[in-house]
C-alpha cells in the first residue's frame, strides 16, 4: 500500500542553500550549467541576484571612479557625503515600513517641509516683520520676538516633539485612509502631499524662516565627543528599526501582512492597525528627518525636501525592497542610501547640471526594477 | 489500490467514429501522477458523465482536453486525427467548448458584450460595433437556453444563476461539437438547471458529444449515456449508465478499502458544549442556522457547493458579517465580523483556500508556523520576541506534523507539496492549542497518504478535548470521521444524523432535498 | 425589494460624479454672483481644454487598471521638440505639430514597452520616464525657457464658428475618444481588460497589447495638450507641464473613473472631471480666496473624491458578494 505520503524534494532549491533571494533560484542543471561560461554566469548571477547587490555595486563605482575624480576620497568629501547619509537615511527608513506592507507615501515630503515650518515658528528667537507681517500666524503665533516657545529653557525639546507628534498624526491620516477605507495608498499619499504642501507654504507664506537658537541649530552638525548628532540619531534610528521588523511581534506581522494580508486577517493579525502604525512611523521618521535637516540649514523651509521622493523611494526600490510588499530590510535601506548618495556626490563632482543627475537617477530606478522583474521570475522560474 | 476495472463500456474497444479520445493520458504536478494512462472515449451524440472525488483527476483531464495543461504521456484523437492543443485558442479553435466552473465574465461590460468579446460583429468597413446585430444575435443564444434577459443588460445586475446561464450560452454561440460542462450547476436553481438539461439533451439530438461532470450524481444519472469513474486519477470504471446506479458510482468513487484510508475513530464526544450556535442568518447566504459543538466531537458539516457551508464558517470565525444571529464559544457571546476575538477563545480556522488565505506562500515554513501563536512568545511591553522557544515549538510542532522539509527555517511553504501544506496549516493552528477547530476541506487536492495524516490530526485533537466542525463535500470522509454529520442546502440545516444513523444514501437524500430534483 | 433597493443605491453610486458636479455648480453659483455667465463658461472651458486633453489620455490608462506619471515630462520634451522645429530650424508650423505629436508617441511607446514587455510596475516605469524626461528636456534646452513665434500663438486665436480652436479640439478628442471607448473592439476590450486581466487572457484577448495602446495614447494626448497650451501662452518655461499627471489623475477621478479599472467614462466622466475642477478654482478666484489657501482646498477636495471613489468601491463589492449566492425568495 503506498499510502505513506512519500518525501517531497521540494520543486525549487530553497532549503539547503543560504537563505535569501539567492537562494530561490532554480537548482540542479539548469540550462547555463551546460554553457561554456557556466560558472561566471552564475557567479554573476549570484551577484546579481545578491542582497548585498547595490553594495558591490557602490563599492564597485567608488572604485571605478577614484582615478578620474581624485577629490571624491578627499577627507572633506567623504565628511561630506557622510553628513548627507543620515537625515536621508532616516525618512527612508519610514518609508520602507509602508514599502513592506505594499503601499507607499509620497506625502513624507510635505511632512517634512511642514513640521520644519512648525517648528521653526515655534522657536524661533526674531522675526522681520517686513517679510512675516502678511503671514496668518503674524500677531499670534509669531511676533517680531519670534515665537511662542522661544528663550524658554525647555523650548526646543518640546518643539522638537510637537514636531514629531504632527508628522505622526500625518502618518495616521494616511493610515487610516489606506487601512480603514481602502483607499488606494498612492492617491491618499499624493493627495495628502499636495494638501500639507500647501499649508506648509501658506503658514509662513514661503519665506523660510531663520533665526532658530543655538540649541536647535546644533543639532544638524553638533557633536557629542568625536561623533556627528546626526549620525547618532540615523544610526539610533537604523538599529531601533531593524530591531523592530526582525525582532518583535509588530515587525514579523508586518511583513505577514505585505505578503499576504487575507491569511494574516484570518491568522488573527489585526491587519488595519499594523498597516495604519506602518505609515505613522513614515511620518514619525519624516519629522525627525526634518529636524536633522532643519537644523542643520538653521531655518524652517516651506519648500523643504520638495524634491526629495525619488531619493527616498529610488535608495529603498534599487536596494531590493519590493513596491509588491513582503520584502525588506534596513540593512538594504542603508545600502540604498549610501549608493544614492555616492551617486549623487559623484554626479555633482563631475559638475553635471541637476538635471542630467535626474536623468542618471531615473536610469539608476529604471535598472532596479528591471532587476527586480528579472529576480522575480528567477524565483518563479524555480517552480 | 488495485481497484478491479468494472465493467469496460464497449466503447472503450470500439474507437470506430469516437468523436473523442484519449490514449494513456498520463499527467503529473511535482512528481506526484495526478492522471495514470486513462483512456477513454467520446461517441457523437451521447452525454458521458464523469465522476470522481476531489482531486480524482477530473479537471486535470478536462484542462488537458480544452489546452489548459499539456499531458506528460498518451495521445489524444479529436474525431479520429491526433490533436494536441498548445492553448485553450486551439482547443476552442478545433470545436472544444469548455463551460468552467468559475465565471469568466466581465461584470462591467453588457451580456451582449460579453458573448461576442474575442469577435465583436462590425458595421460594414468600419471599426464601429454593430450592436443591433450583436443584440440580436444574443436575443437569439439567450433564447436557446431559454433565458429572458435584455442584451444590453450589465453582467453585474444579473443573478448569479443567470451569469452562469450566460457563460454557457456564450460557449454555445461559438457551436462547437464537443461540450465540456464542469460543475455547470453549481449556482443554478431548480428551473434553472431544468433550462439547461433542456439544453444538453438538444444538443445530443443534434450529435454533438457532451462531457458532464458534476458531484451530483443524481444529475448525472439523469442526463448521462454512458459513466466513467476517475479515482486517484486512474479510470475505474465506465459503462452505460443503467448499469451504474448512483451507490454503484460512489463505490467505484470511494473504492473498497476503506479501512486503509481512514485511521480508526479515537474520539468520543462529552456532555460540555463548546461552540453554540443560534439562528444565525445572513440575507441569501444562510438562514437560521442552529448548531452545537460538543468537547471532543467532531462533527461533520455536508453540503453540496453552493450550499453555504463554507459561508457559514466565515461568519462563524468572524471573517465574513452576518445579520442575526449568535455565536457563543463556552458561555461568551462571540462578537460578530472579528476574528481575532474568535482565536483569543481558542478558535482556529483551516480555510478551504490554503493558498490564499491559509499561508504566506514565499515565507518560511517555520515563519508560518508562528504566525497565529506568535503573541505568546512576545515579551509583553516591548514585543521583543522570544526567538529561540520560538523556533523550538514550530520546530517540535512540524516534527509531530512529520511535516517534510530540508529546513523549516529556510524553506519557504510554497516548495512543499499540497499535503504538507496543509500540514503547515494545521500545525499553525495547533500551535495556538485551539479549543474549537473549524476545518473547510481539510483534505482537498491532496494525496491519500497526507490525508490519513490529516485525520489522524483531527481525531487527536478531539480525543484530547477540543471539538471540531469539518466542512467537506466527500461524504465517505465524514462519515468516517465524524461523531454527527449535519447537513446544510440551500443556506439551511435540513438535517442531522448521529452516527449509529450513518448511511450514505439517507444524508446524500437530505442534501439534495425534494426541492432540487429536476423533473423533466 | 431587496433587489431593488441595492440596484438603486448601486445606481446612486454610479452616478457621484454627476451630484457632486451639481453640487459643486450650485455651491459656487451661490457663492459668487455673476459666476455663471456664459460668457464666464466659455472661457472656464477654454481654460480646461489643455488639461482637459491630458486627462482623455490619462482616463484610458487609468481604466486598463495602470497609471501614467510622466505626462507632464511628455508635455515638455514634445514642446521642446516642437521649438526645436519651429524656432531652431525655422520650419513650417505644421511640422512643428508633426514632431511634437511624434515625440508624445515615442515616449508613450516607451511606457508601454515597459510596462507590457519588460513587467515593470506602471507606477515606477512611468515614474521613470517623468524624472528622466524632464532631465532630457532640460538637457536640450538648459532649463533656458522657449518662446514661440506668432505662427503658433496666432493659432489660439482662430474661432471657427464664433468657437475657440481650443475648445474645438478639445471637443474633438472627447468625442472621438468617448465614441471609440464605446462603440469599438478595442474600447470595449480596453473594459473587459481593466474588469478582469486574467478573464480577459482567457477569452484570447492581446491583453498586453491592449494596455499598451492606452500608454501610447496617453503620450499623444499630453503632446496635443502641451501643443494647446503652448499655442495659449506662447513660451515654455522650464517646469512646463510640471505637475499636470496630478491634475489630469485627479480630474479623471473626481470624474468618476476608478483608480482601480474599467469604471469611468470620458464623456461625460473626465469631462465634468475636468471642468469640475475648473470651477472650482475659477470660484475661488472669483471670491479672492488667498492663493495660498487655494491649493489647500483643491487638496482637499480631490482627497474627498478618492474617498467617495474609496467608498464606492467598497460598497459594490458588499452588494457583489451579497449576489454570490441566491435564494428562492
Amino acid at each position: 500500500m503506498n499510502t505513506e505520503s512519500r518525501p517531497r524534494e521540494p520543486a525549487a532549491g530553497g532549503g539547503a542553500r543560504d537563505p535569501g533571494p539567492a537562494a530561490d533560484g532554480p537548482a540542479g542543471p539548469g540550462p547555463s550549467a551546460r554553457r561554456p561560461h557556466a560558472r561566471l554566469r552564475r557567479l554573476g548571477r549570484h551577484l546579481l541576484l545578491s542582497e548585498y547587490f547595490v553594495l558591490y555595486l557602490s563599492i564597485l563605482y567608488m572604485l571605478a571612479l577614484g582615478p578620474f575624480l581624485p577629490q571624491l576620497f578627499a577627507a572633506q568629501n567623504l565628511a561630506d557625503m557622510v553628513s548627507n547619509i543620515w537625515p536621508l537615511l532616516v525618512v527612508a527608513i519610514g518609508q520602507n515600513f509602508v514599502l513592506i506592507t505594499a503601499g507607499i507615501d509620497l506625502s513624507q515630503t510635505s511632512n517634512m517641509a511642514l513640521t520644519s515650518v512648525i517648528g521653526a515658528v515655534l522657536i524661533v528667537t526674531s522675526c522681520d516683520p517686513v517679510l512675516f507681517s502678511k503671514c496668518p500666524l503674524w500677531g499670534t503665533f509669531l511676533t517680531e520676538h519670534g515665537g511662542p516657545l522661544a528663550g524658554m529653557a525647555l523650548g526646543v525639546p518640546i518643539a522638537i516633539l510637537i514636531m514629531l507628534v504632527i508628522g505622526s498624526l500625518i502618518g495616521w491620516v494616511n493610515g487610516v485612509a489606506v487601512a480603514r477605507f481602502k483607499m488606494p495608498a498612492f492617491m491618499v499619499t499624493l493627495t495628502t502631499m499636495m494638501f500639507f504642501s500647501a499649508v506648509a507654504i501658506y503658514l509662513p507664506k514661503s519665506e523660510n524662516i531663520q533665526n532658530l537658537p543655538h540649541a536647535f541649530n546644533v543639532l544638524g552638525k553638533g557633536r557629542i565627543g568625536p561623533v556627528p548628532i546626526p549620525l547618532l540619531v540615523g544610526a539610533g534610528v537604523a538599529v531601533g528599526a531593524h530591531l523592530l521588523l526582525s525582532r518583535t511581534l509588530f515587525g514579523r506581522r508586518l511583513y505577514a501582512v505585505g505578503t499576504n494580508p487575507v491569511a494574516s486577517t484570518i491568522s488573527g493579525i489585526p491587519t488595519a492597525r499594523i498597516i495604519t502604525r506602518a505609515y505613522v512611523l513614515a511620518g514619525f521618521c519624516a519629522a525627525l528627518a526634518s529636524v536633522l535637516y532643519s537644523a542643520r540649514l538653521e531655518m524652517g523651509r516651506p519648500t523643504l525636501a520638495r524634491t526629495q521622493f525619488i531619493d527616498i523611494v529610488g535608495a529603498n526600490v534599487i536596494a531590493g525592497v519590493s513596491l509588491s510588499g513582503g520584502k525588506g530590510k534596513i540593512t538594504w535601506t542603508l545600502f540604498g542610501v549610501i549608493f544614492f548618495v555616492l551617486l549623487a556626490n559623484t554626479l555633482n563632482l563631475l559638475d553635471l547640471p541637476f538635471y542630467s543627475i535626474d536623468i542618471v537617477k531615473g536610469l539608476v530606478i529604471f535598472g532596479a526594477a528591471f532587476l527586480d522583474v528579472l529576480r522575480t521570475r528567477a524565483a518563479a522560474q524555480g517552480h | 489500490m488495485h481497484a478491479s476495472m468494472e465493467g469496460r463500456g464497449p466503447s472503450m474497444e470500439a474507437p470506430e467514429g469516437a468523436a473523442f479520445q484519449f490514449l494513456g493520458v498520463t499527467k503529473s504536478f511535482f512528481g506526484v501522477p495526478v492522471l495514470r494512462e486513462v483512456s477513454l472515449s467520446l461517441r457523437p451524440g451521447s452525454v458521458l458523465g464523469l465522476v470522481g472525488e476531489n482531486g480524482a483527476g477530473k479537471s486535470t483531464l478536462m484542462n488537458v482536453m480544452g489546452g489548459v495543461l499539456r499531458p506528460d504521456g498518451g495521445r489524444m484523437l479529436l474525431g479520429g486525427t491526433p490533436y494536441q492543443p498548445q492553448e485553450p485558442g486551439d482547443a476552442r479553435a478545433a470545436g472544444i467548448g469548455f463551460i468552467h466552473q468559475e465565471l469568466n465574465l466581465f461584470t462591467n461590460l453588457s451580456v451582449a458584450e460579453n458573448m461576442f468579446i474575442e469577435s465583436f460583429p462590425t458595421l460594414r468597413r468600419t471599426p464601429a460595433i454593430d450592436k443591433r446585430r450583436m443584440a440580436e444575435r444574443t436575443r437569439e443564444h439567450l433564447a436557446q437556453i431559454g433565458l429572458d434577459i435584455s442584451p444590453g443588460a450589465l453582467v453585474e445586475t444579473l443573478s448569479p444563476g443567470e451569469r452562469q446561464l450566460v457563460e454557457i450560452a456564450k460557449v454555445l454561440a461559438m457551436q462547437p461539437r464537443i461540450f465540456i460542462f464542469d460543475e455547470p450547476t453549481t449556482s443554478l436553481t431548480a428551473k434553472e438547471t431544468g433550462l439547461l438539461f433542456e439544453v444538453i439533451r438538444r444538443l445530443r439530438t443534434r450529435r454533438a458529444s457532451i462531457i458532464y461532470i458534476s458531484h451530483i450524481l443524481g444529475h448525472v444519472a439523469e442526463l448521462a449515456d454512458e459513466v466513467a469513474v476517475l479515482r486517484n486519477g486512474e479510470l475505474v470504471a465506465t459503462g452505460p449508465t443503467a448499469e451504474y446506479p448512483v451507490p454503484r458510482m460512489i463505490s467505484c468513487m470511494v473504492g473498497r478499502d476503506l479501512k486503509s484510508i481512514f485511521p480508526p475513530k479515537a474520539s468520543a464526544p462529552q456532555e460540555e458544549v463548546l461552540l453554540r450556535v443560534e439562528k444565525l442568518s445572513q440575507p441569501g447566504i444562510v438562514r437560521d442556522v442552529d448548531l452545537t459543538v460538543h468537547k471532543g466531537e467532531i462533527v461533520g458539516l455536508f453540503g453540496l457547493m453552493g450550499s453555504g457551508r463554507t459561508e457559514l464558517a466565515r461568519m462563524i470565525f468572524g471573517v465574513d458579517r452576518y445579520e442575526r444571529g449568535t455565536v457563543r464559544v463556552g458561555n461568551g457571546l462571540l462578537p460578530r465580523g472579528d476574528p481575532r476575538a474568535a482565536i483569543e477563545r481558542g478558535m482556529a480556522f483551516v480555510t478551504e483556500n490554503r493558498r490564499e488565505e491559509g499561508l504566506l506562500m514565499n515565507v518560511s515554513i517555520a515563519d508560518n508556523i508562528g504566525l497565529v501563536a506568535l503573541p505568546e512568545f512576545a515579551r509583553a511591553v516591548t514585543g521583543h520576541l522570544r526567538r529561540r522557544r520560538l523556533q523550538e515549538a514550530t520546530a517540535q510542532k512540524a516534527q509531530e506534523l512529520h511535516i517534510k522539509a530540508t529546513s523549516y527555517e529556510a524553506q519557504p511553504a510554497k516548495s512543499l507539496s499540497g499535503g504538507n501544506q496543509q500540514k503547515v496549516v494545521l500545525a499553525k493552528w495547533l500551535l495556538a492549542a485551539p479549543r474549537i477547530l473549524l476545518v473547510d476541506e481539510p483534505t482537498r487536492g491532496i494525496d491519500v497518504g497526507a490525508k490519513y495524516d490529516v485525520y489522524t490530526i483531527i481525531g487527536e485533537l478531539a480525543r484530547r478535548g477540543s471539538g471540531v466542525l469539518y466542512i467537506s463535500s466527500e461524504l465517505e470522509e465524514l462519515l468516517a470521521v465524524a461523531d454527527r454529520i449535519l447537513v446544510m442546502n440551500r443556506g439551511e440545516l435540513v438535517g442531522q444524523f448521529e452516527r449509529s444513523e450513518f448511511a450514505e444514501e439517507r444524508v446524500m437524500r437530505a442534501a439534495f432535498r425534494q426541492g432540487d430534483e429536476v423533473r423533466p | 425589494m431587496k433587489v431593488m433597493g441595492s440596484r438603486a443605491s448601486r445606481g446612486i453610486l454610479r452616478n457621484t460624479t454627476f451630484v457632486l458636479f451639481v453640487l459643486v455648480f450650485v455651491v459656487f453659483g451661490m457663492l459668487a454672483r455673476n459666476f455663471l455667465t456664459l460668457g464666464n463658461l466659455q472661457v472656464i472651458l477654454s481654460n480646461s481644454s489643455y488639461i482637459g486633453i491630458i486627462t482623455v489620455g490619462m482616463t484610458f490608462v487609468l481604466l486598463v487598471g495602470g497609471i501614467d506619471l510622466s505626462v507632464g515630462s511628455i508635455m515638455y520634451l514634445s514642446a521642446v521638440a516642437t521649438s526645436l522645429v519651429v524656432n531652431d530650424l525655422e520650419l513650417s508650423p505644421w511640422l512643428g505639430v508633426v514632431a511634437c505629436l511624434g515625440v508624445g508617441l515615442a515616449f508613450g511607446a516607451l511606457n508601454a514597452f515597459a510596462v507590457t514587455r519588460l513587467g515593470i510596475v506602471p507606477f515606477i516605469a512611468t515614474l521613470v520616464t517623468m524624472i528622466a524626461g524632464r532631465g532630457l528636456g532640460l538637457l536640450v534646452t538648459q532649463s533656458v525657457q522657449l518662446d514661440f513665434p506668432d505662427s503658433i500663438t496666432l493659432l489660439a486665436t482662430v474661432r471657427l464658428g464664433g468657437v475657440q480652436l481650443n475648445i474645438l479640439i478639445y471637443a474633438l478628442v472627447v468625442a472621438a475618444a468617448a465614441l471609440f471607448l464605446a462603440y469599438t473592439s478595442w474600447g470595449r476590450r480596453l473594459y473587459a481588460v481593466g474588469n478582469d486581466p486574467e478573464a480577459a487572457r482567457k477569452a484570447g484577448l492581446k491583453v498586453p497589447r491592449l494596455i499598451g495602446s492606452t500608454y501610447v495614447l496617453s503620450g499623444v494626448c499630453a503632446a496635443l495638450g502641451g501643443f494647446v497650451s503652448i499655442a495659449q501662452i506662447g513660451r515654455v518655461p522650464a517646469g512646463f507641464g510640471r505637475n499636470n499627471e496630478f491634475d489630469a489623475i485627479a480630474a479623471a477621478v473626481l470624474g468618476g473613473v476608478s483608480l482601480f479599472g474599467g469604471v469611468g467614462t470620458v464623456f461625460p466622466g473626465a469631462l465634468l472631471g475636468t471642468v469640475m475642477i475648473r470651477v472650482i478654482q475659477a470660484g475661488l478666484v472669483a471670491r479672492n480666496i488667498d492663493i495660498y489657501i487655494q491649493p489647500i482646498i483643491m487638496g482637499a477636495i480631490i482627497f474627498f473624491a478618492v474617498l467617495l471613489d474609496a467608498l464606492r468601491n467598497l460598497q459594490l463589492k458588499k452588494l457583489g458578494r451579497r449576489n454570490i449566492m441566491k435564494m428562492e425568495t
